[in-house]
């Protein structure tokens, strides 16, 4: 059983359209990334999935039941991070803590959860103090409250250092680990490419892929970029490097001394043979390949993957 | 507009915009909202205003009292209506600054999200809402008045804890009303701005507007634009003659709209419990027939219940279909 299945959602305001048509499926127990720059209608699916705001048409199952007649049911078994949190000021970390487990009805412990997110040295702090990802490591331990069967974190790296970043990971790591499915969007490749099964990519409201991150990296065929400093280069070796089998393209960079820029999908031996039959010498070369972040800017810009 | 109503009816076809109510939901709602409230300095602020209110008021009797009306000085009755004469203006003020933002704030700034990630209804959290924000009023009210009656008590030498109390329970009833209604126009909207002026429209309607509604039926009827009702009237001339004067007053219904600010019920309400409040009252020869039951001073506990339950329902029917 799917843990979400959104279903030709479609939600407009007014004449703008935020999602249209929108179809995907989160597997039971896989983590997927939920990709998409700002404004693409990640938040938007996630409110419908939560029931904040209601479709315009389509519709979203969660956990096998639908997602607004049965809100309730599906949010007891949801642990949530939601977009750009705020607490309460005059609450303190503990008193948060325990909202959230007297709202589930669980039996939690404060402290343990707050040290799982390394928030444990200001349980007794007022939230109004803590900083963005204080507030955030806050938001992630109620999450946490009642061990959910599906987590749904929206953008939850926002205002966390990199070694927070890191940690968060390894929590969503756990928490898959333990058995529960995860839902973590993210306008940021790197931060869903470490950890998720699958991903999906939003753009304009529409979902233009799903795949794994493997998948994603191929079907964009970015492959591999062969930077060649030579001490000379003509036309005609430019034609020669561009007609051999596994060069989709080449262009040259610099005069002096040039530089050959060679988009290669298999081999790059060839082309370095090719220069060298040709008594070109090589001064140095590099290669680079395209980085997940070369697909995501491809697909959400619609322009051509390049490794640069 | 067209797109939100479709979405509350499309997106699935089993009327499922309507959320249930979970009582524990309801609780643990209201004690975080009450426990956010009592950690800043309103709570604390309210329970003293009212004991130096009490205390001032009494203070003040058992000083100019005895030269102000020796007749009705220094008695609990005189306090009660005194005191209640200002609760009148200062209760709904409190109410709506205390409630107009408990929804719309939290839709503002977005935490409503943190609420509701959790397994809490919509109506719960309305209901929640509403519950924190009345304790915070009810029990500062509770402390100031039973801090003050020790004092009181000792001033005026005597108490009269029927209409001390009479009147506690009533500017609890009163101060309900006016939280139900703030809180139910916050859930109306998002924008704290639109809650904020409001609310402030509701405090002008029934302090500006609504005492100038029957002199403009009044005058309506002296127009002839509607219908006034005959009464008559009969004099006990000195020589022991009688003379009969026929007039026009406005109509029962005009009567009971006058009767429908919260804050003449408040007062009419409380003329039953104390001999010393004045509500609102008419002439006997107004109802040759009798008083119709909506005009008498009982009605005005109806009347402010319905202050607490029409505006509730409305709010909890709409938060229920709007996108947050």
């Amino acid at each position: 059983m799917p843990a979400i299945t959104v279903d030709n959602l479609t939600k407009s305001y007014g004449q703008t359209l935020a999602l249209e048509d929108l179809s995907f499926q989160v597997q039971e127990g896989e983590v997927f990334g939920f990709l998409g720059p700002n404004g693409a209608g990640k938040s938007t699916t996630i409110n419908v999935i939560l029931d904040f705001i209601r479709p315009t048409a389509g519709r979203v199952e969660v956990l096998g039941l639908d997602a607004q007649a049965n809100s309730r049911e599906i949010r007891s078994r949801t642990g949530v991070l939601p977009e750009g949190v705020e607490t309460y000021d005059r609450l303190t970390a503990r008193q948060h803590l325990e909202f959230a487990i007297d709202s589930k009805g669980s039996d939690d412990d404060p402290e343990a959860l707050l040290e799982r997110v390394g928030l444990v040295d200001a349980i007794d702090k007022k939230a109004g103090g803590f900083s963005k990802g204080m507030s955030q490591r806050l938001m992630l331990a109620m999450a946490l409250v009642g061990q959910p069967d599906l987590l749904i974190l929206d953008e939850p790296s926002t205002g966390l250092d990199p070694n927070g970043a890191r940690e968060m990971r390894e929590i969503v790591r756990e928490e898959n680990e333990r058995g529960a499915t995860v839902f973590f969007s993210s306008h940021i490749m790197e931060q869903v490419e470490a950890v998720c099964d699958r991903v999906g990519i939003l753009r304009d409201g529409e979902m233009v892929a799903v795949d794994t991150v493997e998948g994603l990296r191929d079907s964009v065929g970015g492959g591999t970029t062969l930077r060649v400093t030579v001490d000379r280069l003509d036309d005609d070796t430019l034609q020669v490097v561009r007609s051999l089998p596994d060069v989709s393209d080449a262009t040259v960079e610099g005069r002096n001394p040039p530089v050959l820029v060679v988009q290669v999908q298999g081999s790059k031996t060839a082309v370095l043979g090719e220069l060298e039959d040709r008594g070109i010498e090589v001064k140095d070369f590099t290669t680079r390949e395209a980085s997940l972040e070369d697909v995501f800017q491809s697909y959400t810009t619609g322009t051509e993957v390049h490794a640069r | 507009m067209s797109t939100e109503t479709a979405a509350g009816s499309s997106g699935s076809g089993s009327g499922s915009a309507s959320s249930s109510v979970n009582l524990e939901s309801v609780r643990a709602v209201a004690k975080k909202d009450f426990q956010d409230a009592v950690r800043s300095w309103l709570f604390w602020g309210l329970s003293v205003f009212f004991f130096l209110l009490l205390v001032g008021v009494t203070g003040g009797l058992s000083y100019f009292g005895a030269e102000v009306s020796p007749t009705q000085a220094e008695t609990t009755g005189a306090l009660v209506s005194l005191v209640s004469q200002m609760t009148r203006v200062v209760i709904p003020l409190i109410a709506l600054v205390l409630g107009w933002k408990a929804i719309a704030g939290e839709r503002e700034s977005g935490s409503i999200k943190v609420l509701l990630s959790l397994p809490h209804s919509r109506k719960d959290v309305l209901l929640g809402k509403l519950l924190g924000r009345a304790a915070v009023l009810s029990l500062s009210l509770i402390v100031g008045f039973v801090l003050a009656a020790v004092v009181v008590a000792a001033i005026l030498g005597s108490f009269d804890v029927v209409e001390y109390a009479g009147l506690l329970a009533m500017a609890i009833l009163y101060g309900l009303a006016y939280t139900s209604i703030a809180v139910s126009l916050s859930s109306m909207t998002k924008s704290t701005t639109i809650a904020g002026a409001a609310v402030f429209g509701v405090f002008l309607l029934f302090y500006a507007v609504w005492n100038l509604l029957l002199t403009g039926l009044q005058i309506l009827m002296s127009r002839g634009t509607i219908d006034g009702v005959e009464y008559t009237r009969t004099f006990e001339m000195a020589d022991g003659t009688t003379e009969q004067i026929t007039a026009q007053r406005v109509p029962d219904w005009a009567l009971f709209i006058d009767s429908l600010d919260p804050g003449n019920a408040f007062a009419n309400a409380l003329s039953i419990i104390s001999s010393t409040v004045e509500g609102t009252t008419y002439p006997d020869y107004y109802f040759p027939d009798g008083m119709p039951f909506f005009l008498e001073d009982w009605f005005s506990f109806i009347i402010l219940l319905l202050w607490i339950v029409v505006p509730l329902a409305v709010a909890l029917w709409r938060f229920d279909r709007v996108d947050l």
